[in-house]
């Protein structure tokens, strides 16, 4: 299907696109120009589909010897000023978390696609799963921020892989694009939008005089600028805890004040970092919350109850880290009981059972390597909103 | 619902073209403005092993991708029987080959066992199955224009396949126009 190939022009027709093709393609139109991977399933389609588009754009791809060289190779190409991309499974996902440290604590932009499967270790290669929700959140050591974002369709793939590129930028931050091998190798009609070229988000830069500038100090909105490489300003980078200088140090003082700043850089930025869909939930008297395949599950499942007459309403986080807290509390409101439908054995209901405290959350969990069915779901929710109902 | 949602699988083993077959039909039904989504289950060897490829064809986006309710099956090996026989829904349109899926199970369904391997053979290589079964499913199920398949498969042929492929989906229209036939289905 070589029509894959050619980028999509804005506002172009119906077409037909896998989810793994739509990451790429949303990769190159977000100004992505370095791919560094090793081909892993259920996420190998990524590096194929880069390996020819990245050449007919000036990129660069390349096939590294493992999943460790992927990511360094893609902080290295980060830092020499270049948007760089590199997508993995689960096995090759945890073999990248110490240099995801690393560029969440230096603040190097860059993204990271993990597509699930079945785990733990190898797992289920051709299986889908969403068992790697808390790792993406708190897979290396060390406090550290982490913005990750839950795509469940082709579309939304695509939509979301330009945003992750631009919030990486904006926030110098690695952003992982987290889905489940269904919504990875499913194809569906798509029409894409028009991202617009020309807005896309650019790092800031650093600017004045060469002997202010220090590598990590940053004014009110908590992001520091970064210098062009060969621009004549000092740079020292390291995964040491350090100071606005770039130089490490263990000053307590000086420790607080900048990791304080890391750790609360996106606190203010939360309208912009926060995305959620709400689905029919002003009324709704059992609320679900899913994410990925679970939650296009739990659309069917909806409509077929609100045909019956009872009222579910869906939450889903398109931002799944930092959690939209808020919105869920807001969406939550009418519910009487919460249902958590996830392909693994229990971690998006921690998040929402410590968001919605006092609410019931009730979950449902499947690890064998099939997706969480309509019927299930709706059967789940209807018992609840019986057995909850005054 | 009434949103006239279609399911398609295309069950076999791996190595069979069943992906590559229902990307075919996806492709000419997305160019003839229908939404599609097209899933498949596979194994990680890459020849052998249970495979399936699904169709969910809708005329508004497809809320669920997978498939919950099959209304036309097409076998192409004995291993997709069990896993696929659940989904079907009642009075579904069932496809056989009749040399690899010798022994169905019973089932609420119209079943058409057609030699769809051995015409391939026949027509000279039994890598053509996969588009004998997708012509055979075309004239049966009536889900897709047939100039729109054809062009399909013509466009995503390799040069050296061509003609076969064009052969092989004219021999699977042949084949569901007989079966049809005999069944004395309405054309």
């Amino acid at each position: 299907m070589n029509a894959v190939d050619k980028l999509p022009a804005p506002g172009a027709a119906l077409r037909l696109v896998s989810g793994n093709h739509a990451c790429a393609l949303g990769a190159v139109a977000a100004g992505c120009r370095f791919f560094a991977g090793y081909p892993i399933t259920p996420s190998s389609e990524i590096a194929e589909r880069l390996s020819r588009l990245l050449p007919q754009v000036g990129g660069v791809f390349v096939q590294m010897e493992d999943e460790i060289a992927s990511i360094a190779a893609v902080i290295g190409a980060s830092m020499g000023g270049v948007k760089a991309l590199t997508a993995t499974s689960g096995p090759g996902f945890s073999l990248k978390q110490e240099n995801i440290g690393y560029a969440a604590g230096a603040e190097v932009p860059c993204v990271i696609v993990n597509v699930m499967r079945g785990g733990p270790s190898t797992g289920m290669p051709t299986r889908p799963s969403q068992s790697d929700i808390m790792q993406t959140r708190w897979g290396s050591h060390g406090d550290y921020p982490m913005i990750v974002l839950a795509p469940a369709s082709v579309r939304e793939i695509y939509t979301e892989t330009v945003r992750a590129f631009d919030l990486a930028e904006t926030f110098r931050t690695p952003v992982v694009l987290l889905y489940d091998q269904v919504i990875a190798q499913l194809t569906e009609t798509v029409e894409f939008p028009d991202i617009g070229d020309d807005a896309r988000a650019e790092r800031k830069w650093a600017s004045g005089p060469r002997e202010a500038y220090q590598p990590y100090a940053a004014n009110e909105d908590g992001i520091p600028a970064m210098s062009r490489p060969g621009g004549g300003y000092r740079v020292h980078t390291t995964g040491l805890t350090h100071s606005e200088s770039g130089f490490p140090t263990q000053n307590p003082e000086a420790v607080a004040r900048n990791l304080g700043r890391l750790l609360t850089k996106f606190e203010r930025h939360r309208d912009v970092i926060d995305s959620w869909q709400a689905l029919d939930c002003d009324d709704a008297d059992v609320l679900i919350v899913a994410i990925g395949i679970s939650a296009r599950a739990a659309t069917r499942a909806l409509a077929t109850a609100r045909a019956k007459g009872v009222r579910l309403g869906l939450f889903r986080p398109v931002t799944l880290w930092p959690f939209p807290e808020t919105a869920l509390r807001a969406a939550a409101k009418t519910a009487r009981a919460v249902l958590v439908p996830e392909m693994n054995a229990g971690q998006l209901e921690l998040e929402v059972q410590r968001i919605l405290g006092g609410k019931r959350v009730y979950a449902m969990h499947r690890y064998d390597g099939e997706p969480i069915t309509p019927a299930d779901i709706a059967a789940r929710a209807q018992a609840l909103a019986q057995e909850t109902a005054i | 619902m009434r949103d006239a949602r279609v399911e398609i699988r295309i069950g076999g083993t791996g190595g069979q073209g069943l992906i590559l077959c229902a990307k075919m039909l996806a492709d000419a039904l997305c160019a003839a403005g229908r939404r599609v989504a097209q899933s498949q289950t596979y194994e990680p060897t890459s020849r052998g092993g249970y495979c399936n490829s699904d169709l969910v064809i809708c005329d508004r986006e497809v809320d669920y991708p997978l498939a919950t309710a099959l209304d036309c099956l097409v076998l192409l090996d004995r291993m997709a029987v069990n896993p696929s026989w659940p989904l079907l829904r009642c009075g579904s349109l069932v496809i056989a080959d009749t040399r690899m899926c010798p022994d169905l199970p019973e089932g609420d369904c119209r079943v058409y066992r057609l030699p769809l391997s051995r015409s391939a053979i026949e027509l000279g290589s039994e890598r053509v199955t996969n588009i004998v079964a997708l012509g055979a499913l075309c004239e049966m199920s009536e889900i897709c224009e047939r100039k729109a398949l054809e062009q399909v498969v013509r466009a995503e042929s390799p040069k050296s396949f061509l003609d076969l492929n064009m052969d092989a989906l004219a021999e699977g229209y042949r084949l569901g126009i007989q079966a049809r036939a005999a069944a004395k289905l309405p054309a």
